[in-house]
């Protein structure tokens, strides 16, 4: 049985890591402890879900300051109450991990996990403003602060989104808020093929109606959906995320339909459904059926994303759906010994993609890499950056790459 | 500074010469021109300075100078306004400004790659055929590589974000001649710690960016501005909380103050209401531009504003926006035989009105000349002050009246700096905002640059 260290306060946080020795697992609620590689097994646990509660909330200011631990449900809630949220729209992986909700603020923003709108509004490490953590040498640091515009020196707060817990224990976030759109619409665009469904996504993105998300489920996903519309259309669905002022929204919906005239049949989603629709997109809500399946997210350029998606089909027996305009293909696959990897990286384009195993049982994710494999020079870079923080590897060893 | 003094010896410029041949210039006035920035700070020549032409030539310049322990200092064309090119203690200046080629623009990723020389109006230029633009525009023609270094920002960063938001990926030499490539088309998710956004705002101290990719947006279908004078500047600084809470997408807000409005009167012949002013700026769809500037103006109104007034046509839209970027020229303008000292902080939008009065009053108290400008939506504004460049004294009031102003703006929960960066001109500042988060950023620096040879002494003291 590990060691479970449950700071109530962020100044305990630096005093757990002075005390205990050697390598901890830093975790929030848990919620996506099966994504990355899994740590060493027995290392004692830092449980940063103690620190929870908002801080600072400042509706004027389109700025939240919240301890790391602080639910998610909670963030969103306070949000709500004010119309505002938190633009980069964390996913819930719970689906997908069985874990109890969507996590917390702190695992959010370190695992830089993003929704559909990221096109659009940016990933979770545009939005932060600042935070405070503790590293490696168990000091006490904070870095940026809540102010929309700083230059103070290196970027601390974009290195640690995204470094799921490798660099430093964070206590406390700040992040950018917005407004909420009053209305949502989505525009539905039936029976594309992929290829040519890309092009309308990219084509909606570049027009001048402001699309917030793109996505195209082929019939196989679609049919799981439980926004009607889509499940029984019988055909594949282009989606196309419009959102803003009530009039405003509406005729840009009705630009946007202009714009596609011809391209197939159209239907058009309302707030409520828009929200459920775009909820299962970014939970990837049609794979946490199958509680086996493997699954890769790609990030490639828009215009690759039905052509990876394509070639992985044609070697692999799976079922794919994209996002981001193309640029994010989600693909489930029947489970392999080395999750399909070598197919799978296999057909990212020479000039840029990256693949994440997503999910896969722990053996799998210790054998394969899970986050793409670097390059020997920003590998070494990568290590430099990690001896910066933590020299001695105690927080999540191997969490992201073997030798980190 | 208590930095060893570099010495070029002959080896060394035989070494740099077998790389660069003429392109390795000592000459003493364009040492001079290549130690010194835009900002008041005392320039520190380099000891040579070379015009590099390639990557692979930065690499084996950056490897020369490694050899020898020399400092390199990157740079582009000088416009940096913290002293970050002053070569404190001798060594190399890099001329990155012949990497001049636009090396691909890809229209369908909205993207453009190009050397690190390449200057924003000259993208710009090269994009005006194809709908699209790069919107961060300091006020300088500065080169794309010397605004990823400085982590550059301008007068459309609260819609279109700063150079944080839009570098999308780099090339880079560390200090020990390794080449980094950082993510490069599919840009969405780094693969591992993001050490793009690292390198941006880095000051050329972990490294020598030479190539940088940079998002585009699309030229709008319509713009539009408004300008509006208030009673007061908490009026002004109010419509401007009310418009982004509302989430109207307002591409531009800037505030001029009533002296900047005096001296911009002057210097353009315009004949705004000598007041506190908010100048804005819509892009959309030709409704939705309607409709910002329908619901800025109510705003407006609401607060008091007065002679609230549209430009549509381009040329007024033209003539408004090159006041306000003519602002430095018109405040000197205000002094003959002056020069401006352009300063820098940012602070929570709700303290702004607070912040700025309280400058304000200590200008007044001090007997200086300073207009005050600001990009208010995002809390940033900037004191120009208008200064005698011969008289020390009076130099020597305004960095007082700054330091209070940067230390008013920490302890209203701001920044020392928004959008000009440390330089050697804020390292002092630093500690007393970061306190330790600077053991931090000197750790990473200790890691990337062991032997501390990339520019030294900015951001960081040795």
């Amino acid at each position: 049985m590990s060691e479970i260290f449950k700071p109530a306060r962020p100044a305990a946080v630096a005093e757990v890591l002075v005390q205990a020795k050697g390598a901890i697992e830093v975790r929030g609620r848990g919620s996506k402890r099966a994504l990355g590689r899994p740590v060493p097994e027995g290392l004692a646990v830092l449980d940063l879900s103690g620190l929870a509660g908002i801080t600072l909330y400042e509706p004027e200011e389109l700025v939240m300051s919240a301890r790391a631990g602080t639910p998610i449900a909670d963030v969103r809630a306070a949000l709500a109450e004010k119309n505002q949220e938190l633009a980069f729209d964390p996913p819930d992986y719970s689906g997908l991990f069985g874990g109890r909700d969507a996590g917390t603020l702190g695992g959010a923003i370190a695992c830089n996990l993003s929704g559909s709108r990221r096109i659009k509004s940016g990933a979770a490490r545009d939005h932060i403003l600042g935070f405070a953590g503790v590293n490696g040498r168990g000091e006490e640091f904070k870095s940026g602060g809540r102010v929309m515009k700083n230059v103070t020196g290196f970027d601390l707060s974009k290195l640690i989104a995204g470094s799921y817990g490798t660099l430093a224990a964070l206590t406390d976030v700040t992040v950018k808020v917005l407004p909420r759109p009053e209305k949502i619409r989505t525009v539905l665009v039936f029976g594309l093929a992929a290829d040519p469904a890309v092009g309308v996504l990219r084509e909606s993105l570049g027009s001048s109606h402001e699309v917030a998300a793109a996505a195209y489920l082929p019939q196989d996903v679609a049919q799981t959906s439980a926004v009607d519309l889509v499940a029984r259309a019988g055909a594949s669905v282009a989606a196309l995320r419009i959102e803003g002022h009530g009039p405003s929204a509406e005729y840009r919906c009705r630009a946007l339909k202009g714009v596609l005239d011809g391209r197939g049949a159209t239907e058009e989603l309302h707030t409520q459904k828009s929200e459920i629709f775009w909820r299962e997109v970014r939970d990837v809500a049609a794979f946490a059926a199958d509680p086996v399946a493997q699954i890769w997210r790609l990030s490639v350029p828009p215009a690759d994303g039905a052509r990876v998606a394509g070639a992985i089909a044609a070697r692999l027996k799976g079922r794919y759906f994209l996002d981001w305009g193309g640029g994010l293909v989600w693909f489930a696959l029947a489970p392999l010994p080395d999750a399909g990897a070598e197919v799978v990286r296999s057909v990212l384009p020479p000039d840029g993609g990256q693949a994440t195993l997503i999910r896969a049982e722990a053996g799998v994710r210790a054998r394969v890499a899970v986050f793409q494999p670097l390059p020997p020079a920003l590998a070494e870079l990568t290590r430099r950056v990690k001896e910066g923080f933590d020299p001695d590897r105690r927080l999540n060893p191997g969490r992201m790459f073997a030798d980190v | 500074m208590n930095l060893p003094a570099f010495r070029l010896d002959d080896g060394f410029l035989a070494a740099l010469r077998a790389i660069a041949g003429e392109r390795v210039v000592t000459n003493a006035q364009v040492r001079e021109r290549h130690g010194r920035d835009e900002s008041h700070h005392p320039g520190h020549p380099p000891d040579a300075v070379v015009f590099a032409r390639s990557t692979d030539e930065v690499v084996a310049l950056v490897r020369a100078c490694a050899a020898r322990k020399s400092p390199i200092i990157p740079f582009g064309v000088g416009t940096s306004l913290e002293g970050h090119v002053a070569a404190l203690n001798g060594g190399v200046c890099l001329d990155l400004s012949q990497m001049n080629r636009i090396i691909t623009i890809r229209p369908e990723d909205m993207d453009a790659s190009c050397e690190a020389g390449v200057t924003r109006k000259q993208l710009n230029e090269a994009l005006r055929d194809q709908g699209m633009f790069f919107s961060v525009d300091p006020g300088a023609d500065a080169t794309l590589g010397g605004m990823a270094a400085t982590r550059a920002s301008g007068t459309a960063a609260v819609r279109y974000g700063t150079m944080r938001e839009n570098v999308l990926s780099l090339t880079a030499v560390l200090a020990d001649g390794r080449v980094i490539r950082t993510s490069r088309r599919a840009r969405k998710s780094a693969a591992g710690y993001d050490l793009t956004r690292l390198f941006v705002g880095s000051e050329g101290t972990l490294g020598v960016i030479t190539e940088v990719t940079v998002r585009l947006s699309g030229i709008p279908e319509a713009i539009s501005a408004a300008v509006s004078a208030f009673p007061d500047l908490e009026s002004a600084v109010n419509t401007v909380i009310a418009t982004i809470q509302t989430g109207v997408p307002v591409a531009r807000i800037e505030l001029l103050d009533d002296v900047q409005v005096r001296a911009i009167n002057r210097y353009s012949k315009l004949a705004y209401r000598e007041a506190p002013t908010l100048i804005f700026e819509f892009h959309g769809s030709a409704k939705s531009v309607v409709e910002q500037v329908e619901t800025v103006e109510a705003l407006a109104r609401d607060f008091g504003g007065a002679d609230f007034q549209w430009a549509i046509q381009p040329e007024d839209r033209a003539k408004l926006w090159q006041a306000r970027h003519d602002a430095h020229y018109a405040a000197q303008a205000l002094r003959p035989g002056s020069r401006g000292m352009a300063t820098d902080v940012c602070v929570p939008i709700s303290r702004l009105a607070e912040c700025i009065l309280e400058t304000r009053a200590d200008i007044d108290r001090s007997g200086l000349i300073a207009p005050i400008v600001g990009h208010v939506g995002d809390g940033n504004f900037h004191v120009i002050f208008v200064v005698d460049p011969d008289d020390a004294g009076e130099i020597r009031r305004a960095e007082e009246v700054n330091e209070r102003m940067v230390l008013r703006a920490i302890a209203m929960d701001g920044t020392c700096t928004g959008e000009h960066g440390v330089g050697y001109g804020k390292v002092g500042f630093l500690q007393a905002e970061h306190g330790e988060a600077l053991s931090v950023m000197r750790a990473i620096k200790q890691a990337l640059d062991p032997d501390g040879i990339m520019n030294p002494g900015k951001i960081l003291k040795p």
